[in-house]
């Protein structure tokens, strides 16, 4: 067997996960112009959500949907009570970077007392493994990048064709013309803001099962990751994100079966470092899902 | 020449939205000082001025996008003052702005689907068709991106996209900013002047001062943030001291210079 058709297997998983993460993201900053550092940590909450809906005898599929409305109803609220206030008072681009790594660091540390030092996991069989000439995936994993690839037909069919969807783009794009049109913007956000956060929960869930563990730390490896596939497609372009983490998917997993496990974010890395100095503008600058077709 | 005389000089329609004595500007500095307009149905009101004059800070201060600090807008007879944007859409103003005035990565037809964003879905399609009549260059655009479009194509996408929720009430800031002069003029002279023959009341800001006159009914010249004067254009015309109150703010041209010019078109 291959080890790079192994490999490639493990690459298709990677970057199902890191899809759903890195269009939460990048919608998030593409129609609400917030950088949401603490994205990652909402990330982890959302899998400890799940953790404990599963240790207590229910299938994380389930854990799954808690995470997800906990990933929802947070991201809503942080932007209702903390990052649009400070919105409205004019803090600047950077302040709000700022402000969201205030509360990536202040939700940490709040989880800490909760859950622990200590790295934990699912209770999940991981489902019988299925073989698809050299590639080997398991049950789960299937489900992991079939849940991934409805989630991004669901964005697209959104964006594309639903009314809301139109709304949020026309928001992204021009929201004071939104606004003379009598789209009622901030509703709009506050969708985009559930939506995005539903993302991050699921997002967070889906990591963290197919980690074997994981601790509260792991919330900053998972933002760097979708924030490297967010910037590398196009900073708040949806499909931008979408060919990012497929790229960032693939290069990670194959340079860790031809090199070392442990370079393979340094690799993904110096991919996108190589992508900023070429195309500093990202991927998909002018042609992502919040742009029109054509 | 002008070709429309009204009757009765300075009779006006009641006014379907004025602003009384307004004050406004950014970050406290007022821009505007002590502001009135009115516009009624069939009227189209021109607002001229030099540069940096304030002409598009009133249209803002009249829409909810800046904000008022002492005076009122008067939406019929009731009391719009610093409503937000969203609420005059609703009900009935509809503004073009100057620049930014569609969305640029949407296609024309989603751009029109967000200018009747508060019609229901199903009144949606028909209005298209109907705005579509308005403006015939515009279906077989439908599917491209609205960024792909001419100056001339994007304005009349702009325009259309106000009238899909049939405003009483149009507000233009410049419209003709980024046309040609033969662009500009049919602009002006046949599509504003048919909207405000369809009833609608026409408020615009125009640096094409001698264009706009041509199809004002009624004109408000602003200086320095307040209203120098006012009347209909034809009465402007006449004054003797009209080039200079309107050009004499433009840099580089001093009065002989104008009195020159005056000559040769003699």
């Amino acid at each position: 067997m291959s080890i790079f058709a192994a490999a490639f297997g493990f690459g298709l998983v990677s970057m199902s996960v890191i899809a759903v993460a890195a269009v939460g993201f990048t919608m998030q900053f593409g129609i609400t112009n917030m950088i949401n550092l603490a994205y990652g940590q909402v990330m982890i909450s959302s899998a400890y959500v799940a953790y404990y809906i599963n240790r207590a005898g229910v299938t994380i599929w389930v854990g799954m949907i808690a995470g997800a409305v906990f990933g929802a109803v947070f991201s809503f609220l942080l932007n209702r009570l903390v990052y649009a206030p400070f919105q409205r008072k004019g803090t600047s681009h950077i302040g709000m970077v700022i402000v969201s790594l205030a509360v990536s660091l202040m939700l940490a540390n709040l989880l800490l007392p909760i859950v622990g030092y200590f790295s934990v996991s699912y209770q999940e069989h991981a489902g019988n493994l299925v073989r698809l000439g050299d590639i080997v995936v398991t049950n789960n994993q299937i489900a992991i990048i079939l849940l991934s690839v409805a989630l991004m037909l669901g964005i697209h069919a959104l964006l594309r064709y639903t009314r809301l969807g139109k709304a949020m783009r026309a928001t992204a794009a021009n929201p004071t013309l939104a606004r003379n049109c009598g789209i009622p913007t901030q509703r709009v956000i506050d969708m985009v803001w559930l939506i995005t956060g539903a993302l991050c929960g699921l997002a967070g869930v889906i990591a963290a099962l197919n980690s074997d563990s994981f601790v509260i730390a792991s919330g900053a490896g998972f933002l760097i990751t979708a924030l490297a596939a967010a910037v590398l497609g196009g900073a708040g372009q949806p499909y931008g994100a979408m060919i990012g983490a497929v790229i960032i998917g693939l290069i990670t997993e194959l340079s860790a079966a031809a090199w070392s496990p442990e370079y393979k974010e340094v690799v993904a890395f110096g991919v996108l470092v190589l992508v900023m100095v070429l195309r500093p503008q990202g991927l998909l600058a002018k042609r992502g899902a919040l742009a029109a077709a054509g | 020449m002008l070709d429309r005389q009204p009757a009765v000089a300075h009779s006006r329609p009641a006014p379907s939205l004025r602003a009384e004595g307004i004050t406004s500007g950014y970050g406290g500095v007022p821009v505007i000082r002590d502001v009135s307009i009115a516009v009624g149905p069939e009227e189209i009101v021109a607002v001229i001025g030099p540069n940096g004059a304030g002409k598009s800070t009133l249209l803002k201060s009249l829409i909810g996008i800046l904000r008022v600090t002492q005076g009122r807008v008067l939406l019929g007879d009731q009391d719009v003052t610093n409503h937000p944007p969203e609420e005059l859409a609703r009900r009935g103003v509809g503004y073009v702005p100057q620049v930014n005035d569609i969305f640029e990565p949407l296609t024309v037809l989603e751009n029109l689907e967000m200018g009747g964003y508060l019609l229901a879905p199903a009144r949606i399609r028909h209005r298209v068709e109907e705005v579509g009549q308005v403006f015939p260059a515009l279906p077989p655009m439908f599917k491209r991106r609205a960024d792909k479009l001419s100056g001339g194509e994007r304005k009349m996408l702009a325009i259309a996209r106000v009238l899909m929720l049939d405003p009483k009430v149009l507000i233009l800031d410049e419209p003709t900013a980024n046309l040609s002069p033969k662009l500009a003029d049919a602009l002006l002279s046949e599509d504003v002047k048919r909207l405000a023959g369809a009833g609608k009341a026409v408020l615009l800001v125009e640096q094409r001062a001698r264009a706009a006159l041509q199809i004002a009914t009624w004109t408000s010249v602003l200086v320095s943030g307040a209203t120098r004067l006012e009347g209909p254009p034809r009465d402007l015309l006449q004054r003797a001291d009209f080039e200079e109150l309107f050009l004499g703010a433009a840099p580089g041209r001093s009065a002989a210079q104008q009195d020159e010019e005056e000559n040769e078109k003699k």
